[in-house]
């Protein structure tokens, strides 16, 4: 509770402090744009849900996109142990098959249960209400933070690296 | 002055080598410390580095994930540390995320930005990255020192430099006293030499002065003497030249003439002894032991004695058994004699009974001993002065009375001569001292006879007489012819040599002591020309005979009696005879 409190003081300190330079921050798109590649590198999957060989970890969007060419650029510049991110735009969860981590939109949330016990990370924006996934954005004091839930990422057999967790505003165990 | 004899190079340069020394110590501690200090810095470098790793490590999700206000919470998680003094976390972008400065000022905004690190600190940075992705860098400083740290490499330089200079103080100091001790000592020795010089130039005066006293003594005693015997000889004279003119007048009666003859032969005697006492006590040192007869010696010397001790004392030569000979110097023999008898008087203040025994001692060590007893009837000493009569210079007698060296001369005389002085005295009772000589084996046996007044009746003979006195020769002619001998006067001892060689004699008798050749030389001279020629030699004065001997020939000491000259003339002409 205290860390979040100091978290949260920090953040509003940190936004008191720079209010011009809040206004030249980038947007909370492209944040979470920025952000989605970079929880790959905090999770570990089973050896079975991993990419084969060299091939890349597969980032997929379900549902509408609202990152464009922002999540493109974002996982352009990342790598996971030598692994690219790739991704990919679908409809439908059921179409997720290989994919390691996944954004479910908020119009695809009620498919959020169609991943069952498959280890696949899933993000979704906590601006809406309704079913979260493993990681769900939230918007604080004009910064993007998220909420885990570790009890589903357990679940799904994904362990989170404690620095991730340290990171969130909140952990369901 | 001098630091001392010895190896004065090594002492000059010990100061350079203790100094040297004392460097060494302070440059070992020099480098041991920096070496420390090295491996302090490098052990201090890397436990800095392990701080900037792990920031890395838990800061990492907060860089990517742009959370700052995570980001300081993970730096100021190192603010517990005080020697840490900056920290700062940048994103890949080289752009201050989070961190603090502890001296107050702000943490630069970029890592370009970033001021070059002081020589006092220690910075290290760490890059931060996950799943092999850069994201970001950790700049972190830390004091070069800690102040705990500074304080003790100071203080133990501080102390080395203390202990070298209290090394080089302790030497120096202990050098300082060195030299000092050795100025003392030098000054000691030269202060001593110096008391030495003093004491051995204070010896000699002393025995200077004791020789002075001695000689200044034995002039007093010969003065003594010499006063004695003028006073005898003047009586002697008296009575023989009255006696003489006695017998010049023509109408004597023949009782009478023989009477003054008589007085005139015992005066002559008297005189005759007289002399005897004065060669032998005026014979030059040094110590000439001969055998002597105790006995005699001092018959001979009882009327010197009296003439020493004086009228009023009576000297009596007392009972005595047959002492052995003993082999001491004459002189020093009367001398010590003398000096007893010259205490003694002084004792008695002028009455009295001296009373000389000798007698033959065992000692209980088994020597035997002569002992000479001399003993006053004077007012005798009491313990205190008996410790101390012996001492040289100690005297009981006023001033000018006497020289204190008497018997210390007795002393020393008895001890050089393998003998001994006791002493034995009570207040009012008189004095005994016995003056101990160690005897000797005889020598000479059978003493003469006493004088016959009477001359021996001989076969007349042909004698040569050699007398270099022209009263002398003249007298003896006279006597010679007198008994119906035939005599030839020579008045040397080359004029003697010459008439042996012209014609033949049946005895020579010669003087010893003459110009050119003397008796000596004269009896070996004829001894060699006329083996069978008895020479009977004839002196007033024995010192040479007393030096060399006289070759076993027959000695008759002037002045001589008739009876002593026929006698030896007779034993001669035997002697001679028995040979053949």
């Amino acid at each position: 509770m205290l860390r979040r409190l100091i978290l949260l003081i920090g953040v509003a300190a940190a936004v008191l402090l720079h209010p011009t330079a809040a206004s030249a921050e980038p947007t909370d798109v492209s944040v979470k744009a920025a952000f989605l590649p970079r929880f790959v590198r905090y999770v570990t999957w089973p050896p079975a849900a991993m990419p084969h060989g060299s091939d890349p970890f597969v980032l997929c969007v379900i549902g509408s996109d609202p990152f464009g060419q922002l999540l493109d650029q974002a996982a352009g510049t990342q790598s996971i142990d030598g692994r690219h991110i790739v991704i990919r735009r679908m409809n439908s969860a059921a179409a997720a098959g290989d994919c390691q981590a996944a954004f479910v939109s908020t119009n695809r949330l009620d498919e959020l249960s169609d991943f069952g016990g498959r280890p696949v990370l899933t993000v979704t924006d906590g601006s809406a209400a309704g079913p979260h996934g493993i990681i769900h954005f939230v918007v604080v004091g004009g910064r993007v933070r998220f909420f885990i839930d570790q009890a589903l990422a357990e679940r799904r057999h994904l362990n989170i690296s404690s620095r991730l967790l340290a990171l969130a505003l909140g952990v369901r165990q | 002055m001098t630091p001392g004899p010895r190896s004065p190079i090594a002492w000059r340069s010990a100061p350079l080598v203790i100094f040297a020394m004392a460097l060494l110590i302070l440059g070992v501690g020099v480098v041991v410390s920096a070496q420390f200090n090295a491996a302090y810095t490098q052990s201090r470098v890397e436990q800095s580095q392990s701080f900037a790793d792990i920031l890395a490590a838990s800061s990492a999700a907060a860089v990517d994930f742009d959370d700052p206000a995570a980001a300081q919470q993970a730096a100021d998680a190192y603010r517990v540390n005080k020697q840490i003094r900056m920290i700062g976390i940048y994103d890949r972008n080289g752009k201050l995320i989070a961190g603090y400065d502890r001296s107050g000022t702000a943490v630069a905004p970029t890592i370009e930005r970033l001021p070059p690190a002081k020589s006092s600190v220690i910075r290290v940075q760490a890059p931060i990255s996950q799943a092999g992705q850069h994201i970001g860098m950790v700049y972190l400083t830390v004091d070069r020192d800690i102040q705990s740290r500074r304080i003790a490499r100071f203080a133990i330089l501080l102390g080395l430099f203390l202990l070298a200079a209290l090394v080089v103080a302790t030497v120096g100091l202990a050098q300082v006293q060195l030299r000092r001790a050795n100025r003392v000592l030098a000054g000691r020795a030269e202060a001593l030499g110096q008391a030495n010089a003093l004491l051995e130039e204070q010896i000699e005066e002393r025995a200077k002065a004791e020789e002075q006293l001695r000689q200044s003594q034995k002039m007093q005693a010969l003065g003594q003497l010499t006063g004695g015997l003028a006073h005898d000889f003047n009586n002697l004279l008296t009575v023989i030249q009255g006696s003489a003119d006695m017998l010049c007048r023509p109408e004597l009666p023949e009782s009478k003439r023989i009477r003054f003859a008589q007085a005139i032969v015992k005066a002559a005697t008297n005189a005759a002894s007289l002399t005897s006492q004065l060669l032998a006590f005026a014979r030059r040192q040094p110590l000439m032991p001969e055998q002597i007869d105790v006995d005699a010696l001092i018959d001979n010397m009882q009327e010197l004695i009296q003439g020493t001790v004086g009228e009023r004392i009576q000297v009596v030569i007392g009972a005595r058994s047959p002492s052995c000979p003993v082999k001491v110097d004459r002189a020093q023999l009367q001398s010590a004699i003398l000096n007893i008898a010259s205490n003694a008087r002084d004792a008695m203040a002028g009455i009295g009974v001296l009373t000389i025994r000798t007698e033959t001692i065992d000692r209980p060590d088994g020597t035997r001993m002569t002992a000479i007893e001399i003993v006053d009837t004077g007012k005798g000493m009491d313990a205190e002065t008996m410790d101390r009569i012996f001492e040289p210079f100690f005297t009981t007698k006023g001033t000018g009375k006497g020289t204190g060296l008497g018997l210390s001369q007795v002393y020393g005389f008895a001890s050089q001569s393998g003998g001994d002085v006791e002493a034995e005295s009570e207040p009012g009772k008189g004095t005994r001292l016995t003056l101990l000589l160690p005897c000797v084996e005889a020598e000479v046996t059978g003493a003469a006879g006493p004088p016959n007044s009477e001359a021996i009746e001989q076969p007349a003979m042909t004698i040569l007489v050699v007398e270099d006195n022209e009263h002398v020769g003249a007298f003896v002619e006279t006597l010679l012819s007198e008994l119906g001998h035939q005599v030839r006067l020579a008045t040397s001892g080359e004029e003697a040599l010459e008439l042996a060689r012209d014609r033949r004699f049946d005895i020579v008798l010669s003087d010893v002591v003459m110009p050119g050749m003397g008796g000596l030389k004269l009896a070996e001279m004829l001894k060699r020309e006329q083996p069978d020629l008895p020479v009977v030699l004839a002196t007033g004065y024995s010192q040479e005979i007393t030096d060399s001997g006289s070759g076993g020939r027959p000695v008759i000491l002037k002045p001589y009696r008739l009876a002593t000259l026929s006698e030896a003339l007779a034993a001669a002409m035997n002697g001679t005879k028995e040979q053949r």
